[in-house]
């Protein structure tokens, strides 16, 4: 009697089971742990390029792929390969990824190309968006740009990368009677001062110059169209571009590194931890570093603002952000993984494991906590990151977003070069450059 | 009659036969060789870009990528820094190989070993060996530079500079590929024979005569063929010189094939790129034309 009921049992559970099974796969709906989970069979390709964010974002992976059942691939190429890579991805409509880094530089040809989705859809269905997630909270400036024509968010920012100057010695500037330079003539006289103190060369950048060199330029007076998007006629050999280039040109050359040229941003980012060289222009992202716990400067380093011109102060600001590809096959599970690597509980964490600071939400920001710990020496670097931020609001960063700007970027990194190593004069590299910047746009089809 | 009818049809069979087993080679060359080089060069007859997929059929103005290429001083540049490096690093892989392959052509166990030694570069990753030259070549890393400044002879970064950045990269091409040319001359000159060379020692001949007047004549047509190879291989250098200088400082690395490369993947103008590879294919083809052509009159000689 036992043995029919404990059948009848078995039976109606199966029965129930079954009955339930297509409830279950309905998106949002499995449960979370115990028999399938919400995104199980599901292999999400994932592509972003190595910064500090998806360098620690690396860790925490397994616990979504624990929490979905998704099985993720995770790459992160350097800055260059990955945008070239993901470039030729994206146009062909390959399908290779799900999720992928919406590079600021390509802002515009990516999303006004129609290569990634809009996001408004998911985010506007509270059954595929937490309600805790708020789109609102992310900073006005750091979505702006991620924007169609149409105003729809194509990317969620990962990132607010802004511009600021640290010193690695600040002690060593001290020494010499000097503090952290506003402008760049207390620039020139701060470099000249501490080069080759403590045995450290002065200065370094970073040899991606489309982006180092450009606050120099602009606070020289100069810019790299006439007037981006409308009027994108290049005035890189204008009196103040040839200017700009000589002084920052003469900065890298008299006060940087043997090799200066050579140096990525990763090289950088060591050589001021490890205090091989003292000052840098450079993402706040980087210079915050030097305050890690394996930093060798961290007791000295210090951060301000970017320096400015007499035409004023234009530190680099921009946004990567995650988007979905059009050919991605699985946009659903990618917007999961979107809304898991952008949610406030997770660049928390972020910031408590890791220190990581260049969050985009601004109740983050807001916390005393976060306040706290990114004073730096004393310097409240969340109070900088919020001032270059109202600064970047200003606009004056549209010229990276037009989508023939890339091949100038780079065309800009060469004329730098020839500049440093003496191949050529600044005015001579700035006028080859010019030349070179209409060849491209007229190649990009661009009527000037 | 009949059995010529029956000949002839034999022939023709045989030609039959003969053509159907060259059928399936013929069609893989043609998938894999003359496919993507036609592909190559209809694109090249277009302003192809991704962000304008109409551009794929354009084909209005079919010579414009080839006016524009022969017209930009970047290309001819590119040119010039190609056969730079093609001369030096062909010259001197000969020259080290040689020279190398003379010293080790003698029967002892140790030779053989250091032999297998000297291979090592060849084998390695290309992408091993640009890391390697890297580390080599950077100055606050770089053993080579420590050491320098430890003697008193401090070196400045060697590719940061324009004068002295093709010439570190020459250096680090011909470390990775003088055992090629060792390898084959090593092999022919082991397949010199034994009398005339002991005629001529017979005859008074020295070392460098005997080298000269025996052993060359019998190496010549391996080593125009080395030479041919590194130089069809030299203009594909590309490993190194996107790790070590990425075509700079100032474009003063920049070899033909980076530079399409770099039009064609950094900007995405396929067009221009599969052009400026078009130019790249005939070179290649005139210059394997002039080689085989000198090298069968040298053996002809």
């Amino acid at each position: 009697m036992k043995h029919i009921a404990r059948q009848r049992i078995r039976r109606r559970q199966v029965l129930a089971t079954a009955a339930a099974a297509p409830l279950l796969m309905l998106p949002g709906k499995a449960p979370a742990q115990g028999g399938t989970k919400k995104l199980s069979g599901v292999t999400l390709n994932v592509s972003c390029w190595s910064s500090s964010y998806p360098q620690y974002l690396a860790s925490y992976i397994p616990e979504f792929e624990a929490q979905t059942g998704a099985k993720v691939n995770y790459e992160t190429p350097s800055f260059p390969i990955y945008n070239q890579r993901m470039d030729i991805e994206l146009a062909t409509r390959s399908g290779a990824h799900d999720v992928v880094n919406v590079t600021f530089i390509f802002i515009g040809r990516w999303i006004g190309a129609g290569w990634v989705v809009p996001l408004t859809d998911y985010i506007d269905n509270p059954k595929l968006t937490p309600p805790d997630w708020d789109v609102n909270d992310f900073l006005g400036g750091s979505t702006a740009a991620f924007k169609d024509r149409n105003g729809r968010l194509c990317g969620i920012p990962w990132i607010a990368d802004v511009q600021m100057a640290g010193a690695s010695r600040y002690d060593l500037i001290q020494q010499a009677g000097l503090k952290l330079p506003d402008n760049f003539d207390e620039m020139a006289t701060m470099l000249k001062a501490i080069n080759h103190k403590g045995g450290i060369p002065a200065f370094v950048a970073e040899n991606h110059y489309g982006w180092t060199f450009i606050p120099y330029l602009q606070g020289f007076g100069g810019d790299v169209f006439r007037h981006a998007p409308t009027d994108l006629t290049p005035v890189l050999d204008s009196p103040e571009a040839v200017a700009a280039a000589d002084f920052f040109c003469n900065m890298l050359r008299e006060y940087g590194p043997d090799g200066a040229l050579s140096y990525t941003y990763d090289q950088v980012v060591q050589t001021l931890k490890q205090g091989g060289v003292n000052y840098s222009t450079n993402n706040e992202t980087f210079l915050v570093q030097m305050a890690n716990p394996d930093s060798k400067v961290a007791k000295t380093c210090s951060l301000s603002l970017m320096p400015g011109g007499h035409a004023g102060r234009f530190p680099n600001v921009a946004g990567h952000g995650w988007g979905i590809p059009v050919g991605s096959r699985n946009k659903d599970a990618a917007w999961e993984f979107i809304t898991w690597a952008t949610s406030k509980q997770l660049f928390l964490r972020m910031f408590r494991d890791h220190g990581y600071s260049s969050v985009t939400r601004r109740s983050l920001i807001d916390m005393p906590e976060f306040r706290e710990k990114l004073r730096i020496n004393g310097i409240d670097v969340a109070q900088l990151y919020l001032d270059t931020l109202k600064l970047g609001s200003k606009g004056y960063t549209i010229y990276r977003t037009v989508p023939p700007y890339p091949p100038i970027d780079h065309e800009i990194d060469v004329a730098i070069q020839r500049i440093v190593s003496k191949e050529s004069t600044a005015k001579e590299s700035m006028a080859q450059l010019q030349r070179n910047a209409l060849t491209q746009l007229k190649r990009a089809g661009v009527k000037l | 009659m009949t059995n010529s009818h029956r000949s002839g049809g034999w022939e023709a069979e045989r030609r039959r036969s003969y053509r159907l087993g060259l059928l399936p080679a013929l069609l893989v060359l043609g998938l894999v060789t003359i496919g993507p080089a036609l592909y190559l060069l209809i694109t090249s007859l277009t302003p192809l870009t991704p962000t304008n997929p109409d551009t794929a059929l354009d084909f209005s103005d079919p010579l414009g990528n080839y006016r524009e290429i022969l017209a930009t001083d970047e290309f001819w540049r590119s040119v010039w820094v190609q056969v730079e490096l093609s001369a030096v690093t062909v010259a001197t892989q000969v020259a080290a190989g040689l020279g190398l392959a003379l010293l080790l052509d003698r029967p002892s166990r140790f030779l053989e070993a250091l032999r297998t030694g000297f291979l090592v570069p060849m084998v390695l990753p290309p992408i091993v060996v640009a890391i390697i030259w890297k580390v080599l070549y950077t100055p606050d890393i770089s053993p080579l530079h420590h050491l320098l400044t430890w003697i008193g002879l401090p070196v400045r970064s060697l590719i940061t500079n324009p004068s002295t950045a093709i010439w570190a990269i020459a250096a680090a091409d011909t470390w990775e590929w003088f055992p090629f040319t060792m390898l084959m001359l090593l092999a022919a000159l082991q397949m010199v024979p034994k009398e005339p060379q002991e005629a001529a020692r017979i005859d008074g001949a020295n070392a460098l005569q005997l080298f000269w007047h025996v052993r060359l004549a019998y190496i010549r047509p391996t080593l125009v063929v080395a030479v041919l190879f590194r130089l069809i291989d030299s203009i594909k250098a590309f490993p190194l010189i996107y790790v070590l200088t990425d075509g700079g400082p100032g474009g003063a690395t920049q070899v033909t094939n980076y530079y399409a490369f770099e039009q064609t993947f950094n900007f995405s103008y396929w067009g221009y790129g599969s052009a400026v590879a078009m130019l790249m294919v005939l070179g290649v083809f005139l210059l394997s034309l002039v080689v085989n052509r000198l090298g069968g009159e040298m053996l002809d000689e």
